[in-house]
């Protein structure tokens, strides 16, 4: 067993599909019926094999969620997000796991960007 | 790789491969000093200390310094020159968003002027910061607003370890006297310092307590109180912390290590390094 997809809330589907590739940088990887004439369109956010589900049904979610996003520099990826048009609702701050800043998508999904740090070395 | 880049704001940059030495200089400016590899000697006045990677250093505008490596390899060494404007306007936005942070009874406002000019620990946040900015400019980034970014969370860093090691020490200290506190841990910075600088030698108390202009009996009291080790624990610590370092970057055999961390027996060292780390110190490089 494993995870694999992750249902986000979809308020305006066209609009979120559009933010998660041109400014998220997402790929979409495939468009699967899950139900019956209701289509999931399958997004991948890096190299990892869990991928974020999103549908104009809602089928798996009517909650807006928070996902984490995980990087290696968050300073950058925040510079580099907030040039191409994403508004942060938190800056980079320093937490006990590392630094962390945080954006929401156009359906009001919360996004944090974390960059784990290791304090022990 | 040796560059230096000097930014619109007037913030500088400097990377440097270096074996050699240089004569005395004055800082134009507030700047912070890692030494990334090896290691490198200042001297300030009638101090002198040793940078090593564990470590780093600020000097204040316009302290007279000459620096020199001691190490037998070249050091690689990054420093970083902030504009008098550049730090006005950090502790004008920053600081005033964070007051908590710096405004402890009246001390804010020599921290305003200067700062405490001795070693700090080169870990945690500004290390990866540091490190993260050093790898930008290393591929050649011309992004200004993405280096700068950097150099603010470099002063955010540096303020966290300077309330950290300065003000959260100083009050652990029992005078009634707030001046009183800041000074005595000034002093036993100095002997931090010291102990930093010579941790391979035979140190005596006398010595240090001397380096400290404490006296002995009040070095030893003190040093407990602010930073709950002897100056015998704290010593003994930084030695094993560099023999680790020492055992994952080089190949010198156990024994050199030993002498080099200035343990004399290298029995009681690896008696050490098990009780700390809870591996013996040939197991811990086979592993690194």
């Amino acid at each position: 067993m494993r995870l694999k997809y992750v249902p986000v809330y979809s308020g305006n589907f066209e609009e979120q599909l559009k933010f998660y590739t041109d400014k998220l940088g997402f790929k979409i990887i495939d468009n699967i019926p899950f139900y019956e004439d209701a289509e999931c369109t399958l997004l991948e956010t890096g190299s990892y094999d869990v991928l974020l589900a999103i549908s104009k049904h809602n089928l798996h979610t009517s909650f807006k969620s928070c996902i984490i996003l995980n990087t290696d520099d968050c300073l950058n990826d925040h510079h580099v997000l907030k040039a191409s048009g994403v508004d942060f609702c938190k800056e980079p701050q320093y937490q006990p796991i590392g630094l962390v800043a945080e954006f929401a998508d156009p359906s009001g999904n919360r996004f944090l960007l974390l960059e784990e740090r290791n304090y022990n070395e | 790789m040796d560059y230096s880049r000097t930014l619109r704001n007037n913030n500088k940059i400097y990377s440097r491969t270096s074996s050699r030495q240089h004569d005395l200089q004055c800082c134009a400016d507030f700047n912070i000093r890692f030494v990334l590899s090896g290691n490198e000697g200042y001297n300030i006045g009638r101090r002198q200390l040793t940078i090593h990677p564990d470590s780093f250093l600020i000097l204040n505008k316009g302290t007279q310094y000459a620096s020199s490596v001691l190490s037998s390899d070249p050091a690689r060494t990054f420093s970083i020159n902030f504009d008098k404007q550049f730090l006005t306007d950090f502790k004008d936005c920053w600081l005033h968003k964070h007051d908590t942070l710096l405004n402890r009874q009246g001390h804010s406002q020599k921290m305003e002027d200067e700062f405490n000019e001795t070693i700090y620990p080169f870990r945690g946040d500004i290390k990866y910061n540091v490190l993260h900015l050093k790898n930008h400019l290393d591929n050649g980034t011309q992004d200004e607003m993405l280096i700068n970014e950097y150099l603010h969370h470099c002063l955010i860093n540096y303020y966290k370890i300077y309330n950290d090691e300065i003000f959260e020490k100083a009050e652990k200290l029992n005078f009634l006297n707030s001046s009183t506190r800041v000074e005595i841990l000034r002093r036993l910075n100095m002997a931090k310092e010291y102990l930093y600088s010579n941790y391979n030698k035979n140190i005596s108390l006398e010595e240090l307590a001397e380096h400290a202009c404490l006296s002995v009996n009040h070095l030893l009291r003190t040093f407990k109180q602010a930073f709950n080790s002897t100056p015998h624990q704290f010593l003994t610590q930084l030695r094993l912390q560099r023999a680790q370092m020492l055992l994952k970057t080089t190949l010198y055999p156990i024994t050199e290590v030993v002498s080099m961390v200035g343990f004399e027996c290298p029995s009681s060292f690896i008696r050490l390094f098990r009780t700390h780390y809870k591996i013996t110190p040939l197991k811990y490089r086979q592993i690194a």
